[in-house]
């Protein structure tokens, strides 16, 4: 009889450290996800090779005054700022990240051709291209009357880095300025041709 | 004296210090790059390198990117597929000591070689101010806008009577012009052309609307037949057929409207009539003649 109550106490003793190392085990764990979790943060706050997506678009401003043939209509000038900066935040990602998939979404004909060889040949030689993005002065100089087109002047202020691999090669922050041909989809407005000509104001 | 010999030390020390930061770095620039400010679309070009030694070569262009090793001291040769695409391209050059110069240039469209033309609208009618847009886009042969200003001849020549022309000069590579459509109706050819490149597109002028619509009225019992004499518009032409013609009616059971449309240029219907009807007639804007049956016309 002794001997079964000294079995229980054992078994006592026995199951009390069982549920005291889980405990402990379940702390430890914890504590060390914590610090996985924060030192994966902290890396992606301090190192400068770690780019999270652009959720951001750079800012466009439009100025659509005395635009020829056709005047704008208010939500076209809206519609056309946003897909423009959409094209530039997409541009950004793609000469970086070296993927071209985004690039459909808001370019067509020349300039996504253009693009698309540009993202290829920058993979083959092991290159890609860092812009930072400072904004972008719209000018609308055309619109055509049946409105399937219509050509802007671009002044963007962007900082251009070259990289070959994770060399930076050259850093560029001068003004560009594109000559810009935009058309009409089904939902929205394409850069259907994106020229950089003589940085000059307009 | 001492003291002086001392300074004079000194300023020789600060001034072999400046000479040195001031000669290093153009020492270290082993490579250097000259490019020309402009080059046209698709012309080869070479550009003097100096130094000596081996160093990687970048060009980086809209559509091209090049990297490939070269040797200093000679000229690296750019083909013409490697500047066909108009825009800003850079010249990156590395040296075996990893110390990289750059210079950009830009490349500008080559000579007209594409028109891209849009004209608006497809139909238009006759006689009608400010009408007909034409739009034309000028590209050389690797499609890139000319951006330097061009003359472009808008030629239109109607179906009938005497064609004419107008010259318009391009503005940052777009010409385009607004007029009026001719008196007659039928096809209209107008062709956008510029050195040898031409391009034509067709516009269809139609009847413009009802010009002095009028209807006569046969009266048969109760029955009335009204008939329009044959429909033009103002310059003569006829409207077509299928376009719609309404003849209202209003006498003792109230008002019925029927639209008919006109079949060999003139438009026809049948009325029943409750005593004394007043009707009128009408085509899209414009009002025509009114009869009044039973009793007088």
């Amino acid at each position: 009889m002794k001997s079964m109550a000294d079995n229980t106490l054992a078994f006592k003793k026995v199951s009390l450290g069982l549920v005291r190392t889980r405990l402990v085990t379940t702390r430890l764990v914890k504590a060390a996800s914590f610090a996985v979790v924060a030192c994966v943060l902290a890396l992606a706050q301090s190192s400068p090779q770690i780019h999270l997506p652009q959720a951001n678009l750079p800012e466009v401003h439009l100025d659509a005054d005395g635009l020829t043939p056709r005047p704008i209509e208010e939500l076209t000038g809206t519609t056309i700022a946003r897909h423009y900066a959409l094209a530039w935040r997409d541009l950004a990602m793609a000469l970086e990240s070296g993927q071209a998939g985004g690039l459909g979404e808001e370019f067509v004909g020349f300039a996504k051709d253009h693009l698309m060889k540009r993202i290829t040949e920058q993979n083959q030689t092991g290159m890609h291209v860092r812009i930072v993005d400072h904004g972008h002065h719209l000018k609308a100089v055309f619109y055509s009357t049946d409105g399937s087109a219509m050509q802007l002047l671009d002044q963007a202020q962007l900082e251009v880095q070259t990289f070959d691999g994770n060399k930076l090669l050259d850093t560029q922050n001068v003004p560009h300025e594109y000559m810009v041909l935009m058309t009409p989809g089904a939902d929205r407005w394409y850069v259907r041709d994106l020229e950089e000509v003589s940085a000059k104001p307009f | 004296m001492q003291r002086t010999a001392h300074h004079d030390f000194a300023r020789c020390k600060r001034l072999a210090a400046f000479v040195l930061l001031c000669v290093l770095p153009a020492w270290a620039r082993a490579a250097e790059v000259h490019v020309p400010a402009v080059v046209e679309a698709g012309q080869a070009f070479s550009i003097p390198v100096q130094g000596s030694g081996q160093a990687t070569f970048y060009l980086v262009g809209p559509d091209h990117v090049v990297k490939r090793t070269v040797s200093l001291g000679s000229d690296l040769q750019i083909q013409s597929s490697d500047v066909r695409t108009a825009g800003r391209y850079q010249v990156i050059l590395c040296d075996a000591s990893s110390s990289c110069t750059s210079a950009t240039f830009e490349v500008k469209a080559a000579q007209p070689a594409h028109l891209s033309f849009f004209l608006h609208p497809s139909r238009v009618p006759v006689s009608t101010r400010d009408s007909i847009d034409a739009a034309a886009f000028v590209f050389d042969q690797y499609f890139n806008l000319i951006l330097t200003p061009a003359a472009v001849d808008f030629r239109i020549t109607p179906a009938s009577g005497a064609g004419f022309s107008r010259e318009v000069s391009t503005r940052r590579g777009v010409a385009w012009m607004r007029m009026d459509s001719t008196p007659h109706e039928g096809r209209v050819q107008v062709t956008a052309a510029l050195d040898n490149v031409e391009e034509a597109r067709v516009i269809q002028q139609v009847a413009a609307e009802a010009c002095g619509l009028r209807m006569k009225a046969v009266a048969s019992g109760s029955m009335v037949t009204l008939e329009t004499d044959p429909v033009r518009d103002c310059s003569g032409n006829a409207l077509p057929d299928g376009t719609v013609v309404s003849f209202t009616k209003v006498d003792k059971a109230g008002k019925s409207t029927v639209d008919t449309p006109i079949k060999k240029g003139i438009a026809r219907v049948q009325f029943g009539v409750d005593g004394r009807a007043q009707i009128s007639v009408a085509c899209g804007v414009v009002l025509g003649n009114e009869v009044v049956v039973n009793g007088k016309l």
